[in-house]
């Protein structure tokens, strides 16, 4: 019966992952999935991909030839996002604090000192990892929790000027010493390895996801309504508008150069950061795309769903897929 | 390529798309009278507008979710001029607050940005202490907005040119909202109407809202149409917010049902678009000019919809207005001074103008206009005082002439029928219609600010707060007055300048805020005035008569007349403090106008002089006597009966059961008239739950006047603070010295508790 299930939801895996630089539909079907929020993976032939509902999370991993669904042992809520740091040490998030942990054998729920949303999650190291929640709609509160090889823990954050930040989005690092948060009302924090500080970078708005080249060229998205950016150069930040293109939900980077993007209404980009152009294709979705990340292959995956509605009569999920050409 | 089009009064137009040939043809069907449903509209339609009308004039309540903080309590109490679906008067000017930070991020606080006035809990909600940005607004008005929301993005972005390509000075750009040329709001910050109906349902009153659905989106007489985006589906009339919103007031969310929702952004839809005067010399002089100063360069005359051209006199771009004008408000790409060019059909009805209300007349609004649009301005301000009366001629032709009136009473409105809601108690003779008709148009008289409105205030007319269910009546929750006090455990402490705390300043992005030390706010309902003549003629020793402070009868009721320090006894006011209908009239036109009165012999209420600049008096002693005529005049409440068999048992238990020992049904006048208002105008302790309270004169913390029960069906909600929406409430709310006939209430049977309720409802 599973098997015949699986034959179902595998669509296409006969032709194997999208081999061209053009944006693909992934190689299985993600419209049943429900959501689809996060990729990550240790390596090419080991991604997952998580999502669900908002009462069921799911996940999904790639073996390199096909993708396949994950049982993750216990029920769990919708799951917002991952981090790997090898295929025996993967960490998921989701809502109502709950954090999941792959050991290479089984999956486990971690005890964590909170019911808020999970947003993000990232370490420096499997002893050393962060997450980060809250809730911008109703009672929400910004939660920033801390990994230490044994427990999850609270972590106070620093008094913050922006009022009303009832949630952090995202968090990543190039090192233990040098990890960021973004957040709601475009509030970004940066930890130095000791302290965590409010950094002003000039957005209004919410910024939703950030990644990094190194630690001199950090790049946070977001806007909702209007794309925004901030670029921090190591010296500054700098926030531009990016209006008409709305709101952005990811981005991943390869090359310091260039920034890969995805958002609301389907859009698929990528940002020249020297000249702050953003080159999109024609979406090819309405959905929202909430997640990209980047293989060590070179190949891309975007991921979402309707997540413009919030309680949606069906959880529809999206998936594409590419491979970056030289440069990018 | 710049699309100039001149739409002509009377429906007929020239259309000149510029080297294109013969452009679009003006829209037909869409005119008529402000509030009117577009004629065109079918008549599901039409069922339709008619129950999201019912929608907008719905008062909600606590236990339908208001709040917890709230502006207003219904929809049509900000868009009700010069009739429902329009604009609201500086009364109902509401704040936006947020912070600007040291990176120049702009961090709305309030609720999305809005400050709301009331908390249900609190009384009133305290301005976030890190608001470093305050700005006021007016409400604007609906008509017409089905008509822009069908303009295609296109034709809005054809009119932009920011860089100034064509160096006329003029930078109009779009305010956009995720991929889509937003249009509604001051800043164009909002894209559907959809959008624009559930923010401020959330933001001003607390009612929550789950997004349309698809299905009932296509339904709308406005769908969504492919936004070009997607191959799949379409979202133009999908807008922020887009998730339910949510709160916490323990009403489960949402709090308007789908299909109330829907019926409401129909209703908003099917609004016609101000029909437009048919042209005169005069008017069409003006236009000529309005073209010739280049006001057109921004109130881009029409802008070509599906159903032709809509000649709505705005380019529903954004544009900086110079630094005067600017609010700091940030709204997606609009920043602290940018704002959407005002649409001007209808401007002649829908007054004060700017968005924050600051012009009372047209003259005022374009001698406003600063940055891309100072030259036009100054060209105007060069011109003849004649030519600028033609161009003022002009802009009132565009609609809404004929409705507009200095209130909100209609040009030429009938005196209501003897006897009836806002009618006169008897038959005027005489010269007394006249004298009452005056009198009504000052109670309904929006005060502007040249004519000495503030320096702050609650409403700037009488009927601001007393139109329940027509003029003259109470006010909903939406206008309480706010008490403050400084209250320790030793009890009030005096203020020097009294306990108003007022809602709001005649100066722009201004909020009152209470004094320092004061951390008690006691809301006020605004009580009918119906009948208040009769009341008026009560002689002091009829209500003298009543009292019984030392509880001589042994009932626990020890009522007590409000003595003034000058020995006249009070009667009016939820504290009893005020002893006569003239002063009454005074209070209220200083106190919650912010109007100076002429001094008056033997008359000691209202103030004569205040810091606005107007000169002293503001009003003219012939207006206040006007003013109190027609207030004498009003008919006290009719009775109006459902099941007179019920009510009489109910009247039998409002006697049996103690309420009749306060609220003594009649009194009678010093010339023999028998006032049946169904209160001794004497002061009760109404208990603990009231305080810790404010003192006023003879009235303690806790002590109120037995309000009337007369019209008790139309003058919801109840008891000083307006806590209880409904009678049940109201009676369960009694403590204090009504606390063992509140007690008997509640063991009443379920049919006399029934019958009790039926006869204070016929009151």
């Amino acid at each position: 019966m599973k098997r015949a299930a699986l034959a179902l939801l595998v669509m296409g895996c006969a032709c194997g992952p999208s081999s061209g630089t053009s944006w693909q539909p992934a190689a299985f079907d993600a419209s049943s999935f429900g959501w689809l929020l996060d990729t990550c993976g240790a390596s090419p032939d080991d991604l997952y991909a998580v999502g669900g509902t908002e009462s069921s999370g799911a996940a999904m991993h790639f073996d390199g030839k096909s993708w396949s669904p994950v049982s993750l042992g216990a029920p769990v809520p919708l799951l917002n996002w991952c981090h790997a740091f090898s295929s025996s040490d993967v960490a998921m998030v989701g809502n109502s604090g709950t954090v999941l942990h792959f050991d290479g054998n089984a999956w486990n729920l971690q005890a964590t000192p909170t019911t808020q949303n999970l947003w993000g999650v990232w370490g420096a190291s499997p002893s050393d990892l962060w997450s980060v929640g809250g809730d911008g709609l109703a009672d929400g509160q910004a939660t920033l929790l801390h990994w230490d090889g044994s427990q999850w823990s609270s972590v106070t954050l620093p008094a913050l000027q922006k009022v009303g930040v009832d949630q952090l989005l995202k968090v990543w690092g190039t090192s233990a010493s040098n990890v960021y948060v973004v957040g709601q009302r475009g509030v970004v924090l940066h930890f130095d390895g000791s302290t965590w500080e409010e950094q002003l970078v000039g957005a209004s708005d919410d910024l939703v996801s950030l990644w990094g080249s190194g630690p001199d060229r950090i790049v946070a998205v977001g806007g909702r309504s209007n794309a925004i950016v901030s670029v921090w150069d190591g010296a500054s930040w700098k926030t531009t508008s990016l209006a008409p293109t709305p709101g952005l939900n990811g981005v991943w980077m390869r090359e310091p150069g260039v920034a890969h993007v995805v958002g609301t209404y389907g859009t698929l980009g990528d940002l020249d950061l020297a000249t702050m152009t953003l080159t999109t294709v024609a979406p090819p979705t309405s959905l929202d795309f909430h997640s990209i990340f980047g293989d060590a292959s070179g190949r891309v995956h975007a991921v979402g769903g309707n997540l413009a509605d919030a309680n949606p009569p069906s959880y529809q999920g999206v998936a594409y897929e590419r491979l970056l050409g030289s440069g990018e | 390529m710049r699309i100039s089009t001149f739409f002509l009064g009377g429906g007929l137009a020239l259309a000149v798309a510029a080297a294109c040939g013969p452009g679009p043809e003006p829209a037909t069907g869409v005119f008529a009278n402000l509030g009117d449903p577009i004629p065109s509209a079918t008549p599901d339609e039409l069922a339709t507008f008619n129950r999201g009308k019912a929608v907008a004039l719905h008062r909600f309540t606590k236990a339908e979710g208001l709040g917890p903080d709230f502006n207003v309590t219904f929809c049509a109490a900000c868009h009700e001029r010069p009739t429902t679906g329009g604009g609201g008067g500086r009364y109902r000017n509401f704040l936006l607050v947020g912070q600007t930070l040291a990176d120049q991020s702009f961090n709305p606080l309030g609720k999305s940005g809005v400050l709301d006035q009331y908390d249900l809990a609190a009384g009133r909600v305290a301005t976030p202490s890190q608001t470093n940005v305050m700005a006021t607004r007016n409400p604007i008005p609906f008509f017409g907005v089905g008509l822009i929301a069908e303009l295609p993005d296109s034709v809005i972005l054809a009119n932009a040119d920011p860089n100034d390509a064509n160096h006329d000075g003029i930078r109009g750009r779009a305010n956009y909202d995720r991929g889509f040329v937003g249009r509604f709001g001051l800043k164009s910050q909002t894209v559907s109407v959809e959008g624009f109906i559930r923010g401020p349902l959330f933001n001003h009153a607390g009612i929550t809202t789950n997004p349309l659905s698809d299905a009932m989106r296509a339904k709308l007489p406005v769908p969504p149409e492919d936004s070009g985006v997607s191959s799949t589906k379409s979202f133009f009339q999908a807008a922020a917010p887009d998730a339910p919103t949510t709160d916490d007031d323990g009403v489960p969310d949402p709090e308007m049902s789908e299909q109330s929702l829907f019926d409401l952004v129909s209703y908003a839809m099917l609004l016609a678009a101000p029909k437009p005067d048919d042209p005169t010399p005069d008017s069409e002089a003006g236009r000529a000019l309005f073209q010739k100063l280049n006001c057109t360069g921004c109130h881009v005359p029409s802008l070509a919809g599906p159903r032709g051209l809509v000649p709505l006199y705005s380019d529903l771009l954004l544009h900086d207005m110079g630094p005067a004008l600017a609010d700091g408000i940030v709204m997606k790409l609009a920043g602290g001074s940018d704002f959407r060019t005002q649409p001007l059909w209808g401007v002649a009805a829908e007054g004060p103008y700017l968005h924050d209300g600051r012009a009372d007349t047209l003259d005022e609004a374009i001698r406003m206009h600063g940055g891309e649009a100072q030259a036009a301005r100054d060209a105007y301000v060069a011109l003849a005082p004649s030519d600028q009366n033609l161009v003022q001629t002009f802009l009132e032709s565009l609609g809404g002439r004929s409705q507009t009136s200095t209130g909100l009473v209609p040009p030429g409105a009938p005196i209501l029928d003897v006897g009836d809601y806002g009618g006169p108690a008897t038959a005027l003779a005489g010269d007394d219609a006249a004298r009452f008709t005056a009198g009504r148009a000052v109670f309904d008289r929006d005060v502007p600010l040249a004519g000495g409105l503030g320096p702050e205030f609650n409403g700037d007319s009488c009927r601001a707060c007393h139109f329940d269910p027509v003029i003259g009546g109470s006010g909903p929750a939406d206008v309480n007055v706010i008490r403050q006090a400084y209250v320790t455990p030793a009890g009030f402490v005096p203020q020097a300048d009294g306990t108003m705390l007022h809602h709001q300043s005649a100066a722009i992005g201004v909020r009152p805020e209470p004094e320092p030390m004061c951390d008690y706010f006691e809301p006020r309902q605004p009580p009918a005035v119906f009948g208040l003549g009769l009341v008026d003629r009560i002689a002091d020793a009829t209500i003298v008569s009543h009292e019984d402070p030392y509880d001589a009868d042994g009932d626990g009721i020890r009522g007590r007349a409000s003595r003034l320090a000058d020995g006249r006894i009070g009667r009016f006011g939820w504290k009893a403090d005020v002893p006569s209908l003239a002063e009454f009239a005074r209070d209220a036109l200083s106190n919650e106008i912010g109007l100076t009165v002429p001094v008056q012999s033997g008359l000691t209420f209202g103030k004569t002089s205040d810091a606005d600049g107007a000169a002293d008096p503001e009003i003219a002693q012939t207006d206040i006597d006007a003013l109190v005529f027609f207030m004498s005049s009003l008919a006290p409440p009719p009775r109006t009966h459902q099941n007179i068999s019920l009510e009489q048992t109910g009247e039998a238990l409002f006697t049996s059961v103690g309420c009749a020992k306060c609220h003594i049904p009649s009194m009678q006048t010093s010339d023999g008239a028998t006032v049946q208002l169904y209160s001794d105008l004497l002061l009760h302790d109404l208990g603990p739950a009231y305080g810790p309270g404010i003192v006023d004169g003879q009235a303690g913390m806790t002590d109120f006047r037995t309000a009337p029960l007369w019209g008790l069906a139309k003058t919801a909600p109840y008891m000083h603070d307006g806590r209880a929406f409904t009678i049940d409430d109201a009676v369960l709310a009694h403590g204090g010295e009504a606390q063992a006939i509140r007690d008997a209430f509640t063991q009443l049977s379920p049919a006399d508790h029934d019958a009790l309720v039926a006869f204070l409802g016929s009151l």
